[in-house]
Protein backbone atom coordinates (compact mmCIF):
# COMPACT_ATOMS: atom_id res chain seq x y z
CA UNK A 1 0.00 0.00 0.00
CA UNK A 2 1.06 3.42 -0.76
CA UNK A 3 2.38 5.94 2.07
CA UNK A 4 -0.55 8.37 0.70
CA UNK A 5 -3.33 4.93 0.92
CA UNK A 6 -1.68 4.57 4.33
CA UNK A 7 -2.09 8.56 5.64
CA UNK A 8 -5.36 8.23 4.08
CA UNK A 9 -6.55 5.09 6.12
CA UNK A 10 -5.30 6.13 9.82
CA UNK A 11 -7.23 9.50 8.77
CA UNK A 12 -10.37 7.64 8.09
CA UNK A 13 -9.94 5.31 11.29
CA UNK A 14 -9.17 8.03 13.73
CA UNK A 15 -12.40 9.53 12.86
CA UNK A 16 -14.25 6.48 12.98
CA UNK A 17 -12.96 5.78 16.25
CA UNK A 18 -14.00 9.42 17.41
CA UNK A 19 -17.45 8.72 15.96
CA UNK A 20 -17.38 5.45 17.88
CA UNK A 21 -16.77 7.13 21.33
CA UNK A 22 -18.97 10.08 20.45
CA UNK A 23 -21.99 7.48 20.33
CA UNK A 24 -21.09 5.64 23.52
CA UNK A 25 -21.01 8.92 25.47
CA UNK A 26 -24.34 10.25 23.48
CA UNK A 27 -26.19 7.02 24.82
CA UNK A 28 -29.10 7.93 26.92
CA UNK A 29 -28.88 6.60 30.53
CA UNK A 30 -31.04 3.62 30.86
CA UNK A 31 -34.75 3.74 30.87
CA UNK A 32 -35.82 3.52 34.56
CA UNK A 33 -39.51 2.77 34.39
CA UNK A 34 -41.72 4.62 36.79
CA UNK A 35 -43.28 2.21 39.10
CA UNK A 36 -46.66 1.45 37.97
CA UNK A 37 -44.69 -0.08 34.63
CA UNK A 38 -42.85 -3.25 35.25
CA UNK A 39 -39.64 -3.77 32.93
CA UNK A 40 -41.05 -5.97 31.42
CA UNK A 41 -43.06 -3.65 29.50
CA UNK A 42 -40.53 -1.46 28.50
CA UNK A 43 -38.87 -4.84 27.09
CA UNK A 44 -41.70 -5.08 24.92
CA UNK A 45 -42.46 -1.52 24.11
CA UNK A 46 -38.44 -1.27 23.06
CA UNK A 47 -39.46 -3.58 20.29
CA UNK A 48 -42.14 -1.35 18.75
CA UNK A 49 -42.05 1.91 16.99
CA UNK A 50 -43.93 5.09 18.66
CA UNK A 51 -45.74 5.99 15.82
CA UNK A 52 -46.23 9.59 15.96
CA UNK A 53 -42.39 9.75 16.58
CA UNK A 54 -38.64 9.85 14.63
CA UNK A 55 -36.45 7.33 15.65
CA UNK A 56 -37.84 6.42 19.00
CA UNK A 57 -39.25 3.17 20.22
CA UNK A 58 -42.71 3.03 22.56
CA UNK A 59 -40.73 2.39 25.73
CA UNK A 60 -38.41 5.68 25.07
CA UNK A 61 -41.05 8.30 24.15
CA UNK A 62 -42.86 10.33 26.63
CA UNK A 63 -46.06 11.00 23.84
CA UNK A 64 -48.95 10.57 24.75
CA UNK A 65 -49.28 7.64 22.11
CA UNK A 66 -46.34 5.68 23.71
CA UNK A 67 -47.57 6.47 26.83
CA UNK A 68 -51.05 3.95 25.97
CA UNK A 69 -49.15 1.52 23.98
CA UNK A 70 -47.49 0.85 27.37
CA UNK A 71 -50.55 0.96 28.63
CA UNK A 72 -51.90 -1.80 26.82
CA UNK A 73 -49.23 -3.92 27.15
CA UNK A 74 -49.22 -4.01 30.92
CA UNK A 75 -52.68 -4.80 30.83
CA UNK A 76 -52.25 -7.48 28.42
CA UNK A 77 -49.77 -9.07 30.35
CA UNK A 78 -51.95 -8.78 33.55
CA UNK A 79 -54.26 -10.28 31.69
CA UNK A 80 -51.66 -13.39 30.53
CA UNK A 81 -51.33 -12.73 27.04
CA UNK A 82 -47.79 -13.62 25.65
CA UNK A 83 -44.85 -11.27 24.59
CA UNK A 84 -46.08 -12.59 21.00
CA UNK A 85 -49.95 -12.22 21.27
CA UNK A 86 -48.90 -8.38 22.58
CA UNK A 87 -46.52 -8.20 19.34
CA UNK A 88 -49.25 -9.27 17.30
CA UNK A 89 -52.11 -7.09 18.64
CA UNK A 90 -50.03 -4.12 17.16
CA UNK A 91 -49.41 -5.97 14.14
CA UNK A 92 -53.05 -6.18 13.51
CA UNK A 93 -53.06 -2.22 13.85
CA UNK A 94 -50.50 -1.07 12.09
CA UNK A 95 -49.13 -3.98 10.67
CA UNK A 96 -45.29 -5.01 10.28
CA UNK A 97 -44.06 -1.31 9.93
CA UNK A 98 -44.82 -0.64 14.05
CA UNK A 99 -41.80 -3.62 14.80
CA UNK A 100 -38.42 -2.76 15.15
CA UNK A 101 -37.60 -6.47 13.84
CA UNK A 102 -39.90 -7.07 11.39
CA UNK A 103 -40.23 -10.78 10.34
CA UNK A 104 -38.33 -12.30 7.26
CA UNK A 105 -41.13 -12.44 4.70
CA UNK A 106 -41.42 -10.36 1.18
CA UNK A 107 -39.44 -7.80 0.90
CA UNK A 108 -37.90 -7.86 4.44
CA UNK A 109 -36.96 -11.37 3.68
CA UNK A 110 -34.25 -10.00 0.34
CA UNK A 111 -33.30 -7.19 3.03
CA UNK A 112 -32.14 -9.81 5.09
CA UNK A 113 -30.46 -12.19 2.52
CA UNK A 114 -29.07 -9.40 0.35
CA UNK A 115 -25.88 -9.50 2.82
CA UNK A 116 -25.67 -13.44 2.08
CA UNK A 117 -26.38 -12.95 -1.90
CA UNK A 118 -23.99 -10.17 -1.59
CA UNK A 119 -21.35 -12.60 0.20
CA UNK A 120 -22.01 -14.96 -2.60
CA UNK A 121 -21.45 -12.96 -5.24
CA UNK A 122 -18.27 -12.36 -4.35
CA UNK A 123 -17.41 -15.54 -3.40
CA UNK A 124 -18.22 -16.48 -7.11
CA UNK A 125 -16.76 -13.43 -8.38
CA UNK A 126 -13.23 -14.26 -6.92
CA UNK A 127 -13.85 -18.04 -7.81
CA UNK A 128 -14.46 -17.06 -11.22
CA UNK A 129 -11.42 -15.20 -11.11
CA UNK A 130 -8.52 -17.07 -9.52
CA UNK A 131 -10.06 -19.85 -12.12
CA UNK A 132 -9.03 -17.76 -14.85
CA UNK A 133 -5.97 -16.68 -13.37
CA UNK A 134 -5.25 -20.45 -13.32
CA UNK A 135 -6.17 -21.31 -16.43
CA UNK A 136 -3.96 -18.35 -17.91
CA UNK A 137 -1.18 -20.14 -15.65
CA UNK A 138 -1.53 -23.27 -17.43
CA UNK A 139 -2.37 -22.18 -21.00
CA UNK A 140 1.23 -21.66 -22.46
CA UNK A 141 2.25 -25.33 -21.68
CA UNK A 142 -0.65 -27.09 -22.96
CA UNK A 143 -1.76 -25.16 -26.29
CA UNK A 144 2.20 -24.80 -27.61
CA UNK A 145 1.77 -26.74 -30.55
CA UNK A 146 5.05 -29.45 -31.28
CA UNK A 147 5.44 -27.31 -34.59
CA UNK A 148 5.97 -24.23 -32.24
CA UNK A 149 8.50 -25.51 -29.99
CA UNK A 150 10.20 -27.25 -32.68
CA UNK A 151 10.22 -23.77 -33.97
CA UNK A 152 11.31 -22.08 -30.63
CA UNK A 153 14.13 -24.57 -30.39
CA UNK A 154 15.40 -24.14 -33.77
CA UNK A 155 15.60 -20.56 -33.66
CA UNK A 156 17.39 -21.13 -30.17
CA UNK A 157 20.02 -23.37 -31.34
CA UNK A 158 20.74 -21.62 -34.73
CA UNK A 159 23.98 -20.02 -35.80
CA UNK A 160 22.95 -16.55 -35.65
CA UNK A 161 21.88 -16.90 -31.99
CA UNK A 162 25.35 -18.50 -31.06
CA UNK A 163 27.56 -15.86 -32.42
CA UNK B 1 -10.43 1.61 -3.01
CA UNK B 2 -9.75 4.28 -0.90
CA UNK B 3 -8.99 6.14 -3.55
CA UNK B 4 -13.23 6.52 -3.72
CA UNK B 5 -13.59 7.61 -0.30
CA UNK B 6 -15.59 10.42 -0.59
CA UNK B 7 -17.99 8.41 -2.59
CA UNK B 8 -18.11 6.06 0.30
CA UNK B 9 -18.40 9.01 2.65
CA UNK B 10 -21.85 10.19 0.77
CA UNK B 11 -23.11 6.34 0.18
CA UNK B 12 -22.87 5.71 3.98
CA UNK B 13 -24.17 9.49 4.70
CA UNK B 14 -27.12 8.59 2.30
CA UNK B 15 -27.66 5.62 3.39
CA UNK B 16 -27.58 6.94 7.26
CA UNK B 17 -30.14 9.81 6.47
CA UNK B 18 -32.37 7.37 4.01
CA UNK B 19 -32.30 5.06 8.09
CA UNK B 20 -32.98 8.23 10.25
CA UNK B 21 -36.08 9.36 7.73
CA UNK B 22 -39.62 8.49 9.49
CA UNK B 23 -41.89 7.13 6.79
CA UNK B 24 -44.56 9.43 5.28
CA UNK B 25 -47.50 8.40 7.50
CA UNK B 26 -49.95 8.67 4.04
CA UNK B 27 -47.72 6.20 1.99
CA UNK B 28 -48.40 3.66 5.31
CA UNK B 29 -51.24 1.34 4.08
CA UNK B 30 -53.86 1.02 6.77
CA UNK B 31 -53.88 -2.75 7.49
CA UNK B 32 -57.59 -1.73 8.29
CA UNK B 33 -58.57 -0.97 5.08
CA UNK B 34 -61.28 -3.25 3.06
CA UNK B 35 -61.90 -4.94 6.93
CA UNK B 36 -64.25 -3.87 9.34
CA UNK B 37 -63.97 -0.92 11.51
CA UNK B 38 -63.12 -1.71 14.98
CA UNK B 39 -66.23 -1.41 16.98
CA UNK B 40 -66.48 1.43 19.88
CA UNK B 41 -68.80 3.10 22.23
CA UNK B 42 -67.15 6.28 24.20
CA UNK B 43 -68.76 9.09 25.95
CA UNK B 44 -70.01 11.98 24.00
CA UNK B 45 -68.60 15.71 24.93
CA UNK B 46 -71.31 17.42 26.68
CA UNK B 47 -72.89 19.77 24.04
CA UNK B 48 -73.99 16.66 21.86
CA UNK B 49 -75.48 14.42 24.85
CA UNK B 50 -79.29 15.91 24.91
CA UNK B 51 -79.21 14.82 21.12
CA UNK B 52 -77.17 11.94 20.90
CA UNK B 53 -77.27 10.32 24.18
CA UNK B 54 -74.44 9.41 27.01
CA UNK B 55 -72.45 7.92 24.54
CA UNK B 56 -71.62 7.05 20.87
CA UNK B 57 -69.33 5.13 18.61
CA UNK B 58 -69.16 2.65 15.85
CA UNK B 59 -71.39 -0.36 16.07
CA UNK B 60 -72.46 -3.61 13.92
CA UNK B 61 -75.78 -2.30 13.19
CA UNK B 62 -75.61 1.41 12.07
CA UNK B 63 -76.43 0.72 9.02
CA UNK B 64 -75.45 4.00 7.01
CA UNK B 65 -71.92 5.40 6.16
CA UNK B 66 -69.43 6.78 8.36
CA UNK B 67 -66.54 9.85 8.18
CA UNK B 68 -64.39 9.10 11.33
CA UNK B 69 -62.59 12.28 12.14
CA UNK B 70 -59.75 12.10 14.80
CA UNK B 71 -58.85 15.11 16.07
CA UNK B 72 -57.49 17.38 19.23
CA UNK B 73 -57.94 21.25 20.10
CA UNK B 74 -54.33 21.41 19.93
CA UNK B 75 -53.88 20.15 16.30
CA UNK B 76 -53.44 23.20 13.91
CA UNK B 77 -54.66 21.41 10.81
CA UNK B 78 -57.99 20.21 12.62
CA UNK B 79 -58.89 23.59 13.03
CA UNK B 80 -58.28 24.44 9.37
CA UNK B 81 -60.26 21.02 8.51
CA UNK B 82 -63.07 21.46 11.01
CA UNK B 83 -65.45 24.25 9.51
CA UNK B 84 -65.33 21.95 6.35
CA UNK B 85 -66.10 18.82 8.10
CA UNK B 86 -69.03 20.92 9.62
CA UNK B 87 -69.86 22.21 6.39
CA UNK B 88 -70.35 18.45 4.72
CA UNK B 89 -71.98 16.98 7.77
CA UNK B 90 -74.61 20.02 7.42
CA UNK B 91 -75.28 19.25 3.51
CA UNK B 92 -75.27 15.19 4.07
CA UNK B 93 -76.37 14.66 7.67
CA UNK B 94 -78.96 12.56 6.13
CA UNK B 95 -77.23 10.07 4.63
CA UNK B 96 -73.69 10.11 6.28
CA UNK B 97 -72.62 9.61 9.83
CA UNK B 98 -69.93 12.58 10.49
CA UNK B 99 -68.47 11.34 14.19
CA UNK B 100 -65.32 13.08 15.84
CA UNK B 101 -63.19 11.31 17.85
CA UNK B 102 -61.07 13.77 20.77
CA UNK B 103 -58.17 12.36 21.77
CA UNK B 104 -55.36 13.11 24.25
CA UNK B 105 -56.58 16.03 24.64
CA UNK B 106 -58.06 17.91 28.19
CA UNK B 107 -62.09 18.40 27.68
CA UNK B 108 -62.49 21.79 28.18
CA UNK B 109 -59.91 22.35 25.21
CA UNK B 110 -62.13 20.08 23.49
CA UNK B 111 -65.11 22.10 24.47
CA UNK B 112 -63.60 25.41 23.54
CA UNK B 113 -62.58 24.65 20.69
CA UNK B 114 -66.24 22.57 19.40
CA UNK B 115 -67.56 26.02 20.74
CA UNK B 116 -64.90 28.00 18.85
CA UNK B 117 -66.41 26.55 15.12
CA UNK B 118 -69.87 25.64 16.12
CA UNK B 119 -69.36 21.68 15.35
CA UNK B 120 -72.53 20.19 15.49
CA UNK B 121 -71.55 17.03 14.50
CA UNK B 122 -71.43 14.86 17.21
CA UNK B 123 -67.81 13.83 19.00
CA UNK B 124 -66.90 11.70 21.63
CA UNK B 125 -64.18 12.04 23.90
CA UNK B 126 -61.28 9.37 23.90
CA UNK B 127 -58.74 10.96 26.55
CA UNK B 128 -56.29 8.05 26.15
CA UNK B 129 -56.14 7.81 22.44
CA UNK B 130 -57.16 4.04 22.90
CA UNK B 131 -59.77 4.04 20.17
CA UNK B 132 -56.64 6.06 18.22
CA UNK B 133 -54.63 3.09 18.49
CA UNK B 134 -57.37 0.62 18.00
CA UNK B 135 -57.28 2.02 14.30
CA UNK B 136 -53.60 2.53 13.96
CA UNK B 137 -53.74 5.83 13.58
CA UNK B 138 -50.22 7.66 13.06
CA UNK B 139 -51.65 11.55 14.53
CA UNK B 140 -53.97 13.87 14.16
CA UNK B 141 -55.87 14.66 12.63
CA UNK B 142 -57.31 11.13 10.65
CA UNK B 143 -59.72 10.59 8.76
CA UNK B 144 -61.11 6.89 8.33
CA UNK B 145 -64.44 6.32 5.34
CA UNK B 146 -66.63 3.52 6.49
CA UNK B 147 -69.18 2.30 4.57
CA UNK B 148 -72.93 1.34 5.55
CA UNK B 149 -71.55 -2.26 5.74
CA UNK B 150 -68.94 -1.08 8.75
CA UNK B 151 -65.93 -1.73 6.16
CA UNK B 152 -63.43 0.39 5.91
CA UNK B 153 -62.84 2.03 2.67
CA UNK B 154 -60.26 4.16 2.96
CA UNK B 155 -58.20 6.38 5.60
CA UNK B 156 -56.55 9.89 5.00
CA UNK B 157 -54.18 11.06 7.14
CA UNK B 158 -53.57 14.84 8.05
CA UNK B 159 -55.55 18.22 6.55
CA UNK B 160 -58.90 16.86 3.93
CA UNK B 161 -59.39 18.82 1.06
CA UNK B 162 -62.85 19.57 0.13
CA UNK B 163 -62.60 17.42 -3.27
CA UNK B 164 -60.65 14.34 -1.05
CA UNK B 165 -64.08 14.90 1.07
CA UNK B 166 -65.89 14.77 -1.48
CA UNK B 167 -63.99 11.85 -3.40
CA UNK B 168 -64.37 9.54 -0.40
CA UNK B 169 -68.48 10.47 -0.19
CA UNK B 170 -68.53 9.67 -3.76
CA UNK B 171 -67.32 5.85 -2.56
CA UNK B 172 -70.15 5.27 -0.12
CA UNK B 173 -73.08 7.84 -1.12
CA UNK B 174 -75.75 5.38 -2.61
Amino acid sequence: MKRKDMGLLRWLVGWLMLFCAHLVLAQPSPNTPPPDFSPRVFEIARELRCPVCQGESAAESNAGIALEMRRIIAEQLAQGKTEAEIRQFFVDRYGDWILYKPPARGLTLWVWLSPLLGLGLLGFGLWRYLARVGAQAKAPVADVSEEEIARLEAELHSPKRQS
Amino acid sequence: MLRFWPIWVLLLGGLFYWGMQRPNPNELKSVLKGRPAPTFSLPLLEPYRAKYGAEMGIREDLNRPVVLNIWASWCLPCRTEAPLLERFHQQYKDQVLFLGVNVQDKESEALRFVQQYGLTFPSVYDERGRIGIEYGYYGVPETFIIDRNGIVLERHTGELSEAQLQQYLRQVLP
